[in-house]
């Protein structure tokens, strides 16, 4: 067991390098990368310091940076050397804990991704705890009441979920509920006024603007965690040592809750790990759709400004997270169930 | 990947019970798989007549179809939800195919000066042949207005919805979007360019299944042979597959795709690639693992010992005693690559503009939040579709391996 987590461990760094090598690879052969943006952006202050008269002559644009500067520019950014030899660079700068810096923004890329952290963290920790609080007791209650009333109209319910990305869900509820009827803010995290409200507002404030993101964000995990309880929980209570118990005149409130669900949570542990990475790297999607300022909106637009620092950083956080919790994954399943043997 | 692979999640049946659809004779009457494989010649039977022989090879389904796969497709038809969420969405798929013929900008029939026009196929007819004075293709919609004042006996059949995904239907007095209307024919409005929404959504639809079944033909075709090699064989080559799944599963997948669909501008093959690039694993695993279990039983050792080669034990014997899990994967994997082509196309990283995509309609309904009729019907085709095609997956995954539950009273 002990030599399986650490060859999962040791398994980290080829995945890593893997990894952030093929991106960096990708990120150094695209056009429109900061050197083109740096000219693009002294063409434009050209333009616009020239006055109306220079944008008549625009079709003869000169280049606008000196062979020196943009030479200057290439050594700055590392483009100047073989690809091998910048990733290994790059590569020894994240080591030491430096992710460089933003070609857009000059910050920090560390900085930036740390002030979005907190945002992810708030969204992910809070639709996890309502996620397992209301699946492990719906799963429950669906199990035991298999096949009734309940049992047929939630199932429904939570199958159309199942089947429904949550995000495609987020715009509906968005369309409907803020646009049209007004009754949710239209995304974004807090209101303008937010700094002026009193305590008891802001936390108001707060939780009237994580409804929607909230829902959205349970959706997808609500339906597959709820079936998950249900079918376990099913299998055991079919299961000879329930049957046994029950036969010895158990009562069966205490060979479900005693016995069964015991068992019936194991599986629920195994996807637990993946939970890090949800809550701190958030859904690219929800956050676009909700406007929230968490990470997954500072990966997506960072791609769409070819910012590839904060690219390349925000995959470091999101994959090392991603590992990791895979590893914490089989941690949960190992601890919980004493009968599984990694190999 | 983006899809889900957690189809044994929803293992439970909602429709009859097992007990119900699956008699107890129904295990003693059915020979396994293999034992219907091999036609014995017994001593007393007589050896089959020519004419028996011909009407095998002119019937193939008889010998293709041994009596297990025909019983487990009775016990799908028997699930009534899953199996006519099947035949919709067969008659939806074979409607898309003949889109032409329903949402066409060109008419389906043109009857001018005694003789019939069939413009839907083929080349563009231009105007001057109907009397117009353009050379361009003909706007059939303007020539049926001027017939009808003309009065005479030349007339235009229009197709129900008169416009393609592509045109730009400006009206002089309203700016796009426009809400739905009977009048205009755009049964679901039109989106913020002007183009319909009810022919993006058809020919979206369209184009979204086939991308979507060729995905899962790839990462089914790659998933199948891969993976019940690893599984075969085994050794170092298996160990190094599996090194490499665990590596390569372990990619942030969208984040990644969206990068590389940032560099490269996709088109249908290119997004196919990438996303077949990052979605090949989960099935190849699935089928390691089965053909490992499979590998060790006593049929594979009998066959060898007969003298079969790897790749017919592979193929003739084993393959089709994995059909049913390939089988019950196949409805997810496409509900996935419908889900992943939308995600894409909505963050702006799919198909190029002027493609028809419910993505591409759903971040318009985003950006147009007083346009209901946008988000409302690109999501009202999306629940449809996808809910058919998992009522589909789990009336099969039921079908192929009926689980039966003890309940206390």
């Amino acid at each position: 067991m002990t030599a399986y987590f650490i060859r999962r461990t040791l398994l980290i760094i080829p995945t890593f390098i893997g990894i952030t090598l093929m991106v960096f690879a990708i990120t150094r052969f695209v056009p429109g990368g900061p050197i083109e943006r740096m000219i693009a952006e002294a063409q434009r202050m050209q333009v616009e310091g020239g006055g109306g008269r220079a944008s008549a002559g625009a079709g003869v644009q000169r280049q606008p940076l000196s062979d020196e500067q943009i030479e200057f520019l290439r050594q700055y950014y590392g483009f100047d050397k073989p690809l091998l030899n910048s990733y290994a660079a790059w590569l020894g700068k994240v080591i030491r804990g430096d992710l460089g810096i933003s070609t857009r923004y000059q910050d920090p890329v560390w900085d930036m991704i740390r002030s979005r952290i907190p945002i992810s963290l708030y969204f992910g920790l809070i639709s996890m705890v309502l996620t397992y609080g209301v699946c492990i007791p719906l799963g429950i209650v669906k199990a035991i009441r298999h096949k009734t009333a309940f049992d047929n109209v939630s199932s429904i319910i939570v199958f159309v979920g199942y089947a429904i990305p949550g995000w495609v869900i987020g715009i509906y509820l968005l369309v409907w509920l803020a646009g049209w009827w007004d009754v949710f803010p239209l995304g974004n995290l807090v209101s303008e006024n937010f700094e002026e409200l009193s305590l008891i507002d802001k936390i108001l404030d707060l939780a009237w603007h994580s409804v929607l993101p909230v829902i959205a964000y349970m959706i997808g995990a609500f339906a597959s965690m709820t079936f998950l309880m249900k079918n376990t929980l099913m299998d055991n209570l079919a299961a000879d040592y329930v049957r046994t118990a029950i036969a010895k005149g158990l009562p069966f409130r205490r060979a479900v809750f005693g016995h069964a669900l015991r068992n019936s949570l194991i599986p629920i542990a195994t996807s637990f790990g993946h939970n890090i990475s949800i809550i701190l790297t958030g859904s690219f999607l929800i956050e676009k759709v909700f406007n929230i300022d968490g990470m997954g909106l500072l990966g997506y637009e960072s791609v769409l400004e070819r910012d590839y620092p904060v690219v390349l950083g925000v995959l470091v956080i999101a994959s090392l997270l991603f590992l990791i919790g895979n590893i914490l994954s089989d941690v949960c399943v190992a601890a919980v169930d004493p009968r599984v043997q990694f190999d | 990947m983006l899809g889900n692979a957690i189809y044994p999640l929803l293992a439970t049946s909602w429709g009859r019970t097992t007990k119900e659809r699956l008699g107890v004779k129904d295990f003693i009457e059915f020979p396994t798989r293999h034992d219907a494989n091999h036609r014995t010649s017994k001593v007393g039977h007589p050896e089959p007549t020519q004419r028996q022989l011909d009407r095998e090879n002119k019937n193939p389904m008889r010998i293709r179809f041994n009596p297990l796969t025909i019983k487990k497709f009775r016990r799908f038809r028997s699930i009534r939800r899953g199996y006519v969420s099947l035949l919709v969405l067969v008659f939806m798929i074979l409607l898309s195919l003949g889109a032409e013929l329903l949402v066409n900008s060109r008419a389906l029939v043109v009857h001018y000066q005694g003789q019939f026009y069939w413009p839907t196929y083929g080349n563009p007819i231009p105007g001057t042949v109907f009397g117009q004075d353009y050379q361009h293709e003909t706007n059939y919609r303007e020539l049926a207005r001027q017939f009808e004042a003309e009065g005479g006996r030349n007339w235009v059949l229009m197709p129900p919805v008169p416009y393609n995904p592509y045109e730009n239907d400006f009206r002089d007095n309203t700016l796009p979007p426009s809400p739905p209307s009977t009048r205009d024919r755009h049964f679901c409005g039109t989106d913020a360019s002007g183009r319909d929404v009810l022919a993006r959504l058809v020919y979206g639809f369209r184009l979204a299944i086939f991308f979507s079944l060729a995905l899962l033909l790839a990462t089914f075709m790659t998933g199948i042979s891969l993976g019940s090699s690893m599984g075969y064989f085994g050794g170092p080559f298996d160990l190094i597959f599996q090194r490499l799944i665990e590596i390569w599963s372990s990619v942030p997948n969208l984040y990644v795709i969206i990068i590389i669909a940032s560099v490269v501008i996709p088109n249908f093959w290119i997004l196919l690639f990438i996303l077949w690039a990052f979605g090949w694993m989960g099935m190849t695993w699935t089928m390691r693992t089965v053909t490992y279990k499979e590998r060790a039983r006593d049929y594979v050792l009998a066959a060898r010992a007969l003298g079969a080669s790897h790749s017919r034990i592979i193929f003739r014997h084993i393959l089709p005693n994995t059909v049913s899990v390939i089988v019950s994967y196949v409805p997810f994997q496409v509900a996935g690559g419908i889900v992943a082509l939308a995600a894409l196309d909505f963050l702006g990283f799919g198909l190029p503009p002027p493609e028809p995509s419910w993505g591409e309609l759903l971040q318009q309904g985003w950006a147009n939040l007083s346009a209901w009729w946008l988000s409302g019907s690109v999501v009202a085709a999306m629940v449809l579709t996808l809910v058919l095609v998992t009522f589909i997956g789990e009336a099969v995954r039921e079908a192929l391996d009926p689980k039966m539950h003890t309940t206390y009273e």
